[in-house]
């Protein structure tokens, strides 16, 4: 049994099954869209609506009352897409109409969050959309990431969530996969959501409460990051905190809006050679958890201490992660409470030193191994031939898999080593 | 630009001229025009032909008026006004022009 839906076409009462319904209403919708501001669109979409009860017509029989969306996506295939700009004339039509011919010209690709279907935030499938890779691929590669950079590849997640817009309407979908915006696109958008919904009404409920509720989850982390984002805005143009927010007790909240005073030069020097340090234990016990994880993956073991058979390997990397992630938290507590008691989190030097810090341990190992290790040397060599005149995604691609067969080479050289 | 979209670009600025012209020999009403569009290389649909039907009126170039049917509803049947019997003449003088000079060229 079906739902009927009765619709007046210009004047013609027809029945049509809900899909039906819905993909014939997208169909019109964006036919009003399309002659926008045009002075006949009451009498196209008119004729246009006469015309498909014409069609609609020869459907129907005495024996068959109903329209059903086969036969109305036959329909909409011979009426085509409503062409808002007829040519003018044939010397100004070869520019602007070659670009609303279905599929014609590129159309604009823009990154976007596409949350419907994603894990955390969507930018993952965001990726997937922009790039045309498989939604997986970009998920295992992320995943990958975030062990290879020791957690930056997260840290890169949480800020392109405050920087990406989500998608949210039609167009801003359409935008996020590069397709051309038009009627059959959304035709096919409404029949997917209808034929969901109608497919298995039970467990579709089910999943929606869950979704609903992961919806209200994400709605409200949504909101605390723009409560974030505000007071970030307000804490940089004022120099304290936003007042209205984030006060648990009158204390506390004095205490966090005044630093203490600035402490005396010799304070400075002790504490810069200590922030020094403690970055530099820092990188070392980063790069080392890189080694533990290669060594990991290729022996099986780290120092000659194998990982037991009956574990699956992936529970050592955690566990190397965890690990790493416990030595490593405290010493950054320590740095960025030395940051607070001499002059307020954020004093621009000491961030300063910290990159800078960084950028020459990250120099000094990758000129080592620029210099030591055959792979990461031809890996660096390809780079420029990599880079071509293409999009960004694509080079990224590219890159991204060559990084990846170099990781591979690497693995196997070590391999060899021990 | 593929040839695809290049001939779609000249396609598209002769339809007007081809619908013009269709138009000028009788009266006719939309169903008539695509069917006489459709075996040829302009193959055109309702959502294309309404648009510019209402441009083309717009202009004053065209006008209709309901004729009743023996199968259904009135119909709108289309048919060139004065101006546009002028406007379609300055076409085909045109068109004449240019395939003389692509002949001229050629030989």
């Amino acid at each position: 049994m079906r739902k009927v839906i009765t619709v007046s076409l210009n004047g013609n009462a027809f029945q049509l099954d809900d899909d039906a319904y819905a993909a014939l209403s997208a169909y019109l919708d964006e036919a009003a869209r399309a002659l926008g501001a045009n002075p006949d669109r009451a009498e196209i979409v008119s004729d246009l609506e006469q015309a498909i009860a014409d069609k609609c017509a020869g459907y129907l029989n005495p024996h068959k009352s109903v329209i059903t969306l086969a036969e109305i996506e036959k329909v909409i295939e011979q009426m085509g897409a409503v062409d808002a700009d007829p040519a003018p004339g044939a010397q100004t039509s070869a520019g602007s109409s070659a670009g609303s011919q279905p599929g014609a010209a590129a159309s604009p690709r823009r990154l976007y969050q596409i949350s419907e279907g994603a894990i955390v935030s969507g930018i993952c499938n965001g990726y997937a959309a922009y790039s045309g890779i498989d939604v997986t691929w970009i998920r295992a590669i992320f995943v990958l990431l975030i062990f290879v950079t020791g957690g930056a590849a997260l840290v890169a997640y949480l800020v392109l969530m405050f920087i990406i817009p989500y998608a949210n309407t039609s167009e801003e979908h359409a935008a996020a996969h590069g397709l051309p915006f038009n009627a059959r696109m959304l035709v096919e958008n409404a029949k997917r959501h209808y034929s969901k919904i109608t497919s298995s009404p039970e467990w579709q409920k089910e999943k929606d409460s869950m979704r609903n509720e992961w919806r209200r989850t994400r709605a409200q982390w949504r909101l605390e990051r723009r409560r974030a984002r505000q007071e970030w805005r307000h804490y940089r143009r004022y120099g304290r905190p936003f007042g209205g927010y984030s006060a648990p007790t009158p204390g506390a909240a004095a205490a966090a809006t005044m630093p203490p005073p600035p402490a005396p030069y010799l304070v400075h020097v002790i504490t810069g050679s200590m922030v020094a340090l403690l970055g530099l234990i820092g990188a070392v016990i980063g790069i080392s958890m890189c080694l533990a994880i290669f060594s990991l993956i290729t022996s099986g073991g780290i120092l000659g201490w194998q990982w037991p058979h009956d574990l699956p390997l992936w529970l050592g990397l955690v566990a190397v992660f965890i690990v790493w992630n416990a030595i490593a938290w405290p010493l950054r507590a320590a740095r960025h409470s030395i940051y607070w008691h001499t002059g307020g989190y954020g004093a621009p030097w000491h961030s300063a030193f910290d990159v800078i810090v960084t950028v020459l341990v990250l120099i000094v190992v990758a000129s080592w191994s620029l210099h030591h290790i055959p792979q990461i040397r031809d890996f660096i060599h390809d780079l420029p031939r990599l880079w071509q005149h293409d999009t960004w995604s694509n080079t990224t691609a590219r890159v991204i898999v060559r990084a990846c067969l170099t990781v591979k080479d690497l693995a196997l050289w070590l391999t060899r080593q021990v | 630009m593929t040839d695809e979209q290049k001939f779609n670009s000249i396609r598209k600025g002769l339809l007007e001229f081809l619908v013009l012209t269709i138009i000028s020999a009788r009266t006719v009403y939309v169903a008539d025009i695509l069917k006489r569009l459709s075996a040829t290389d302009f193959a055109t649909q309702e959502g294309t032909l309404y648009p510019l039907l209402s441009k083309l009126r717009r202009e004053g170039l065209v006008n209709y008026e309901w004729q009743e049917s023996d199968s259904g509803p009135p119909r709108k049947y289309y048919g060139l006004t004065p101006a546009g019997r002028k406007h379609l003449a300055e076409l085909d003088e045109y068109w004449v022009g240019i395939t003389k000079t692509v002949t001229d060229l050629r030989s």
